[in-house]
């Protein structure tokens, strides 16, 4: 069963690309990411709690959840799910919100407001011998139209410019 | 900082000719003729190419009206890529309690399924 939306049709110029086996089925590890009762035991960085979790498991639905801080504070984040096929691949927006699932921008939680206010990520699981090959993407979504050329790897080439640029610069 | 500043930078990193533009520049300034020779496109194109870095503040461009060299400016490149750095410290982390989730759900079901 393939559930594509429209929007879907959404490309990337910065991506962080992770690549993962997995010691499981697919369907495990698809189901690991996409139910909630699953999903509230992994997600929450180490030291941090995840109190509230709701999934809509659909192209559209809503990915709604709570991140609650070492320091008891609560953050709370959105997201809209693009593409779902399972148990292959989901793709969903990532952005700041409130309790109420209103979209909020970063600076709400004191970041920087250059941080991006929406991501995206794509998560693709593939059989590999009798694992799971866990890829993970996550990108500032850029429009087809905004985007001028496909390139693969580009940030490796970015790593290389900020050597060279350290190396002259004195590492400053 | 404008509120996308880092969005803008990433639109400007979009273009391959652009990447390769600030790849020759990481080796020292260059003139727009020096910068159009190994592309093999009009000086017209990387002026307009030019721009859009300039006005993402990648690269920072002589006052002579003549020459006009173009040198790489750092700091934008230097957020892209603490922005890339934090996500993957973020999602390394993730995926490594993903891995031991997973290891304690399979003991779960073969324990599970021995009695019965």
């Amino acid at each position: 069963m393939v559930e594509t939306s429209k929007e879907a049709n959404v490309s990337s110029a910065a991506e962080l690309v992770i690549t993962r086996i997995l010691d499981a089925p697919c369907a495990l590890v698809f189901k690991a990411w996409t139910d909630p009762e699953h999903l509230m035991n992994w997600f929450a960085p180490k030291g941090c709690a995840m109190p509230y979790c709701k999934i809509d498991l659909r192209p559209g639905g809503v990915f709604h959840y709570c991140m609650r801080m070492t320091e008891g504070r609560d953050i709370w984040g959105i997201g809209i799910f693009r593409e779902i096929v399972v148990p292959e691949r989901i793709v969903y927006t990532d952005a700041f919100a409130d309790a109420n699932g209103n979209q909020v921008p970063p600076t709400h939680y004191g970041l920087s407001s250059s941080h991006p206010a929406e991501t995206l990520v794509t998560v693709t699981f593939t059989e590999y011998e009798g694992k799971t090959k866990l890829t993970l993407r996550h990108s500032i979504p850029i429009s087809v139209e905004e985007r001028a050329g496909t390139e693969e790897g580009w940030t490796q080439m970015l790593d290389r410019l900020a050597e060279m640029l350290a190396v002259r610069k004195g590492g400053s | 900082m404008s509120a996308d500043c880092l969005n803008t930078t990433f639109r400007a990193l979009a273009d391959p000719t652009r990447r390769a533009i600030l790849a020759h520049l990481a080796s020292g300034e260059a003139s727009v003729t020096e910068l159009a020779e190994p592309f093999k496109i009009s000086l017209p194109a990387v002026s307009k190419h030019l721009k859009v870095l300039e006005r993402a503040g990648l690269i920072a461009r002589g006052r002579d009206a003549q020459w006009r060299p173009s040198r790489l400016e750092a700091s934008p490149l230097k957020e892209v890529g603490d922005w890339v750095a934090h996500y993957r410290r973020f999602w390394e982390e993730r995926l490594d309690c993903l891995d031991e989730y997973l290891s304690q759900l399979k003991e779960k079901e073969r324990k599970h399924g021995r009695n019965k």
